[in-house]
């Protein structure tokens, strides 16, 4: 037993709280795969006390408090059971069997309960703190197992079950996920409610914490949940180290899934802010992180400034190009039939990354950008006596029939008869007018739109 | 610590919700390949990295089209438009 408590023991005498953690976590790390085994086949449930004490409390290299080595005693008995439930979950995948995935989940449970415990008894100081990182990250690892495991069993005894009966059987579909969300959450509680001075405060576990949250929170489309969590942050934040005193991972995930919470509350420029700072602080090599930040980004940047991204940046992301590439091209051209084609035809996916609503939006730049080309079509004033090349004046009077044309150019109309009403066009007109992405007025009676000659479509170059 | 109360009561009160029921019913309709999997954030390979790791290769490449000009067409939009202007003309 005592071979399996020499990285415990180093741990503690290094205050080496990653190390730490390392020892609980019930998953065996790839140099070696037999930790586990190793661990659970060392003592047997009726010597696993006595077991435990001599190799925590009475070891003579380390000196623990009774509480504390007690508190420990506590988790490694109820981690033991964790690895037992966890080599068999594997084993019977291994050989097809239906893994017990709910019950690993229960005895993981155990083990962090036993850890909560041991801090609201503060015999576990700041800086073990990781320890409650893999706590929570196995919650969510193991829940999600098991609510899988479960609707895939519900699921072949219930194939014959109408639609409205699976409405009902789903509310139970994230039985486990739902309750990691709440221990997940009392371990939130735990950081944001230590009182210790910041320096060796459990408060800069919070933003980690938090990360796990929002994945649990997306995971049950429940943002609302999200919001009140980044209200707690909020409300703390007199208390608590500033962001940017966290390692980047803390910081890009947060940002991340903070800026996609403000996205889809339609604050698109504090979500560009947030999913901004997320892009410029994520690792190089994490292109998949990358790829998620952009998927948001994207359509943010084109809500706010009406810009679209490079055809380079795109390029780098194959999965971006093929989401953004089509429809980006048909903005920049005016192309409105493209645009409504390439729309429809990523529509799944656009809903599934809940940026359908945004994406949609870019008609109205598409539009604008149609109307551009009338206004640059129509060309120059001729000079009047005493102007200058470089003063030479775009033509700012424009009939409304050259709208009208060309929309029937960007909609692909081209049979005879077929096209807007005068009225339609002018509502149009009138619609870009009002959202400032065009600058002038119609002047019926003439059959003509005004532009102005100072910016006729603002942060254009026109 | 009263906010993290109001957090956990909520977090019961969604499982009632019925939309979360909805929605995951929907999810169901769907092919078995976990969609949901490839979505999520992945961990960092690290906890912490230095500032130079941020950078992306070619760091300076613009992120955002900072023209709308399109030289290659608008020669033939022009052209285009005045046909159809012609076409619009002619049928009235």
């Amino acid at each position: 037993m005592d071979v399996c408590f020499d990285d415990f023991h180093r741990a503690i005498s290094d205050q080496n709280g990653y190390a730490l953690a390392a020892t609980i976590t019930p998953a065996a790390p790839p140099y070696d795969p037999g930790r586990l085994y190793v661990f659970v086949r060392n003592t047997s449930s009726f010597t696993l006390q006595t077991d435990l004490r001599y190799a925590i409390i009475y070891n003579a290299n380390v000196h623990l408090s009774k509480a504390e080595g007690n508190a420990w005693v506590d988790i490694f008995a109820a981690y033991w059971k964790t690895a037992i439930a966890v080599l068999k979950a594997e084993e019977d995948t291994n050989q097809g069997k239906i893994a017990e995935w709910d019950v690993v989940y229960a005895a993981w449970k155990d083990t962090v309960n036993a850890l909560i415990r041991a801090y609201t008894s503060g015999v576990l100081a700041a800086w073990t703190i990781p320890c409650l990182y893999v706590a929570g990250k196995y919650l969510r690892v193991f829940a999600i197992k098991a609510d899988k495991q479960a609707s895939a069993y519900n699921g072949s005894v219930k194939f014959n079950d109408g639609f409205q009966d699976d409405v009902v059987g789903a509310i139970g579909k994230n039985e486990k996920l739902e309750d990691a969300a709440r221990q997940i959450n009392r371990i939130f509680s735990l950081c944001i409610g230590d009182r210790a001075p910041l320096e060796e405060s459990r408060k800069w576990g919070l933003y980690y914490i938090t990360n796990l949250l929002f994945k649990t929170y997306f995971k049950l489309n429940s943002i609302s949940l999200s919001k009140n969590i980044m209200r707690s942050l909020q409300a703390s934040s007199t208390d608590m180290p500033p962001l940017s005193a966290f390692p980047k991972s803390h910081r890009v995930t947060f940002k991340y899934y903070a800026g996609v919470v403000y996205f889809l509350d339609e604050d698109y420029v504090q979500a560009e802010a947030y999913l901004d700072e997320a892009r410029r602080l994520c690792h190089t090599s994490s292109k998949r992180n990358q790829e998620l930040i952009l998927t948001y980004l994207i359509p943010c940047h084109l809500l706010t400034t009406h810009t679209l991204p490079t055809p380079e940046l795109l390029a780098r992301y194959p999965r971006l190009q093929n989401l953004f590439g089509p429809l980006c091209r048909c903005i920049k051209k005016g192309d409105l039939a493209g645009f409504d084609e390439a729309l429809s035809a990523s529509e799944d996916e656009f809903v599934r990354r809940r940026i359908y609503l945004s994406m949609e939006r870019g008609r109205d730049v598409t539009l604008r950008n149609l109307f551009r080309k009338v206004f640059l079509a129509g060309g120059y004033e001729p000079l009047k006596e005493g102007q200058e090349e470089k003063d030479r004046l775009r033509r700012t009077r424009v009939p409304i029939a050259e709208f009208a044309a060309a929309l029937r150019l960007g909609m692909g109309l081209d049979r005879e008869g077929e096209g807007l009403e005068r009225d339609e066009v002018e509502c149009m007109i009138a619609n870009m007018i009002y959202k400032n992405l065009m600058k002038g007025y119609i002047a019926r009676e003439r059959g003509i739109v005004v532009l102005s000659k100072a910016g006729a479509f603002p942060g254009t170059g026109v | 610590m009263s906010a993290s109360a109001q957090g956990s009561s909520n977090t019961s009160k969604a499982v009632t919700q019925p939309e979360v029921g909805a929605d995951t019913a929907k999810d169901d309709q769907k092919p078995a390949t976990s969609l949901e999997e490839d979505d999520e954030f992945e961990d960092f390979p690290a906890e912490d990295w230095e500032q130079e790791d941020t950078q992306l290769p070619g760091g300076t490449t613009h992120l955002w089209e900072e023209s709308w000009d399109d030289d290659d067409t608008s020669e033939d939009f022009s052209a285009q438009l005045k046909e159809e202007l012609k076409k619009v003309e002619a049928g009235k």
